[in-house]
């Protein structure tokens, strides 16, 4: 019992990037109306379809209610107490990252997220959000020599308003939920990737979102297109400082896969998740989802979810093309009173298409964590095919994890396989490590590195490294 | 409201038992269950309003057991028939409940009930008469097989209910039979109390005949050293829920299930299982089976329940379902939910078809087609009848079984 309480020890770490960057900026005020949603749109300089977009998804979300069937226990958000547009105040238009206040600069350094030129030795492109708006992108000019678009939303609305136009709420309508339809109506910004036909994203891109004002919410909005043939790989990331007002994250991310194309989206979620008494932390209700178009297409989903007090969040695949393939593997880690309910929809339409889910849940201290997925076959995905895992680990005897698989097939000629399991660390392991004369932290932090390695495995590189970092450190403590 | 105002215009309200107006009274706010909620979104409704359209009957028409009795060492039993039961043997006794022990029991587990997730045995309570509710208890050991019988008459509603309780050290085998007629409603509640050290080999069979439809639960309260297995089967029903709540009040006691539901036609049978696990050491292992063909439709959502006190809780649940045809479907959800950390859980589902690489071996060794598809059905029921006690070699489920596929 004595091994009990010192893991519930290890699990205590204090959020490291919860400070707040004291920078002037520029707010609208509080609430929302059809007016707000048409000074954003204005501020943003936006064409008519937008604004019709956002006033339609508008009117749909104020018919809809809150769900409440992921019984997540938090107080009513009012909606009409979020400042809804937030941004840094700079000039107009950046040309290079020279001009970008050396504040944010400083924040983004803070984060280890490298913006500066000098430190762009790792091969990864990346678009920063600070609160509302996207701050920088970098490598757009090694980019566009392939072609490759990675902007803002509010740029690519400007220069690429036809691919807009032509994608934006066609994989996650306005009317899909209470959160997409609020994101549509007010969404602020974002990132926009295009890959053009039989291109290999020459390297990672990824988007740094950070929130850093206490009473604006986030809703930023990613679209993914990528044409036959293309592939990319896509990381994101989030933090936010600590305070003791909760904050509300609501994005939407949509991908589109076309024939033979490949996106694979990974995140490391880190939004600051309250203290030990629950006070504070962000909401995190986000709705993602990738459609496989094209024949043989691929999107891979996997995130590490460790922050956030409420996380509620499902990213999915709807598998139209033949033989096309969803993947998702995630670890979620929840500690004191920390809520995530979190999974996968597999929709498998289109005949002989996979699906793989790899799910890893660690609860502890009193936080809930739970694994709520779907997968359905329909009437024409004949063999097709899934498999599914959903294992979850306990530490201490406060914490919950639940499973809710959703299976539905409507398909005699294809096969679901679902299997899911609890178990605690292994006092047995533990001690047999600890009598090879590994410290019982890092006998900890092995187990649950070793607990996560199939989902780890699928990372790309530098996330997987600062995935394990995260996990050890949130089980680093105050032993020995 | 239609369904309430059914009851009582049946009887005048002097006439209802002090139990069915307290169950009137928990349904009198919403007489219907959400049809949002997780337990009824899958329910067909107007399968669910056809079974609530026949006239409410509280006389039976004259039953008789469809099967001979070819064992003079089985008790059988009909719910409804109105006879009274005192068998005091030398190592066993059967009895009937007082009406006190009846009511008190049954007031004590309705004070437990919601009317969402117990609507069908508030509906049930509400509709019985004393008639139709038999309680008993069991003592003793080398007790024969008992049968017990409830059936539905033609085009109306019947409500049966059965409560045992098995005293301390009582060992018994039981078998439950629901009997569907031809356009009837029947709902069925039973209530299990298992004493310390008790054991029950508990079977339910049902089956019914063109549109009849059926509401059964079950609810099962094991105490300490308790075993309970139960085998079920569930066929030939227009609509079928059947819905199992099973509590491990104090933890030390062994449950196993082994299920299975076989859907035809545009026919929709379900199973619901909640397992309780209120104490330490318990153990279940639980299998349900499903075969869904033609355009039906079969539903399995069974979720256990571990809280912080049901620590070294062993609990596995298995969900198998077979699809024979393009227009039929399966839901499942099994479902795991733990607060306590020392414990081994586990579940598992899998939809698939027939094995085609079974059939191909088969087929190569001259076995036609349809023969060896029965074969592999006859495999897949197999482990579930044999499970069922006392019917196995008498009833001949996997005849009936296969020749009804």
């Amino acid at each position: 019992m004595v091994n009990e309480n010192l893991v519930k020890d290890v699990v205590k770490e204090p959020y490291k990037y919860g400070f707040v960057t004291d920078i002037e900026t520029e707010k609208i005020e509080k609430g929302l109306n059809e007016d707000i949603i048409k000074l954003i749109s204005q501020k943003k300089e936006e064409p008519k379809f937008l604004l019709d977009f956002r006033l339609k998804a508008f009117k749909k979300w104020q018919k809809m209610k809150e769900p409440d069937w992921a019984s997540l226990g938090y107080k009513k958000i009012d909606y009409q107490d979020i400042i809804y547009y937030s941004a840094p105040k700079q000039k107009e238009k950046i040309s290079s990252l020279d001009e970008v206040d050396p504040k944010l600069l400083e924040t983004f350094d803070k984060l280890g997220i490298p913006l500066t030129e000098q430190k762009k030795l790792t091969n990864v492109a990346v678009d920063a959000v600070f609160d509302s708006v996207s701050i920088a992108t970098t490598f757009r000019e090694e980019l566009a020599e392939h072609g490759v678009i990675f902007c803002s939303i509010s740029e690519a609305v400007k220069n690429h308003a036809d691919l807009i136009e032509k994608y934006l709420g066609t994989v996650v309508p306005a009317s899909d939920n209470y959160f997409a339809a609020l994101n549509s109506a007010v969404f602020s910004d974002g990132s926009f990737v295009y890959i053009p036909k039989g291109v290999n994203c020459p390297m990672d891109l990824s988007s740094y979102f950070r929130i850093n004002s206490g009473d604006s919410g986030q809703f930023e909005r990613t679209l993914i297109i990528a044409e036959e043939s293309s592939s990319v790989s896509y990381l994101e990331g989030c933090t936010a400082p600590m305070f003791d007002t909760n904050t509300l994250h609501a994005a939407v991310v949509e991908l589109i896969a076309l024939d033979d194309a490949s996106i694979k989206y990974s995140t490391v979620q880190n939004w600051y998740a309250g203290d030990e008494e629950g006070i504070g932390g962000i909401f995190n209700f986000v709705t993602k989802r990738g459609k496989c178009l094209g024949k043989r297409s691929k999107i891979s989903w996997s995130q590490v979810e460790t922050g956030s007090a409420i996380t509620w969040k499902y990213p999915s695949c709807l598998l139209l093309g033949e033989e096309s393939v969803g993947e998702f593997y995630s670890v979620a880690l929840t500690n004191n009173l920390q809520q995530a309910d979190t999974g996968t929809k597999m929709i498998h339409i289109g005949p002989k298409t996979k699906s793989t889910i790899v799910s890893k849940g660690i609860s502890a201290g009193k936080s809930k964590n739970s694994y709520r997925g779907l997968v359905k076959m329909g009437t024409k995905a004949t063999g097709s095919r899934n498999y599914s895992q959903c294992d979850s680990m306990l530490i201490g005897d406060q914490a919950s994890a639940n499973t809710f698989p959703y299976i539905k097939s409507q398909q005699p000629n294809s096969d679901i396989e679902h299997e899911a399991s609890t178990c605690r660390i292994s006092e047995d392991q533990l001690f047999y490590l600890q009598s090879r004369g590994i410290e019982f932290e890092e006998a900890v932090s092995m187990m649950v590195s070793g607990f996560c390695r199939d989902v780890f495995n699928q990372l790309p590189m530098e996330f997987a490294a600062e995935a394990d970092k995260l996990l050890a450190l949130k089980l680093e403590g105050s032993v020995g | 409201m239609e369904i309430i105002e059914k009851i009582k215009t049946n009887k005048s309200n002097d006439n209802l038992t002090e139990i069915q107006k307290i169950c009137l009274h928990k349904l009198q706010s919403s007489p219907l269950p959400n049809p949002k909620s997780e337990l009824w979104r899958l329910s067909n409704k107007s399968k669910l309003s056809n079974f609530l359209d026949y006239s409410v009957n509280e006389k039976d028409s004259k039953f008789d057991i469809p099967y001979p009795k070819n064992s003079q060492n089985t008790i059988r039993l009909i719910i409804g028939e109105n006879c009274q039961i005192k068998l005091i043997k030398k190592n066993y006794s059967i009895q009937q409940l007082s009406e006190d022990e009846l009511q008190k029991y049954i007031k004590e587990q309705i004070s437990f009930f919601t009317q969402n997730e117990n609507w069908s045995d508030l509906l049930n309570l509400s509709l019985s008469c004393k008639n139709n509710i038999l309680g008993l208890k069991i003592n003793g050991s080398k007790i024969p097989p008992i049968e017990i019988f409830s059936h539905a008459s033609s085009n109306s509603l019947n409500a049966k209910t059965l409560v045992i309780f098995l005293e301390k050290n009582c060992d018994v085998e039981l078998l439950q039979v629901n009997l569907g007629k031809e356009n009837s409603s029947l709902s069925q509640s039973t209530f299990f109390c298992l004493k310390e050290n008790s054991s029950v080999n508990h079977g339910v069979v049902s089956y019914g005949e063109n549109r009849s439809n059926l509401l059964n639960s079950l609810n099962v309260i094991q105490q300490k050293n308790s075993a309970y297995n139960l085998g079920s089967l569930h066929f030939k029903f227009n609509y079928a829920r059947f819905e199992i709540s099973i509590k491990q009040s104090a933890g030390n006691a062994k449950t196993n299930i082994k299920g299975m539901q076989i859907t035809k036609n545009d026919e929709q049978i379900s199973t619901y299982t909640k397992i309780e696990f209120n104490g330490p050491n318990g153990f279940l292992d639980q299998i349900n089976k499903s075969l869904a063909d033609d355009k039906s439709h079969a539903i399995f959502e069974g979720s256990i329940i571990v809280p912080k006190i049901a620590q070294r809780t062993d609990a596995s649940q298995l969900s198998r379902n077979l699809l024979l045809s393009n227009l039929a479907q399966i839901d499942t959800k099994p479902q795991l939910e733990i607060i306590a950390d020392d414990v081994k859980c586990k579940h598992g589902a899998t939809i698939s078809q027939l094995n085609e690489e079974e059939l191909f071996y088969m087929r190569t060794r001259g076995i036609t087609l349809t023969e060896a598809s029965k074969l592999q059905l006859s495999s897949y029921f197999q482990e579930i009848i044999s499970f069922i006690p006392v019917s196995k070699d008498r009833w001949d489920l996997l005849d009936k079984l296969l020749h009804e596929n």
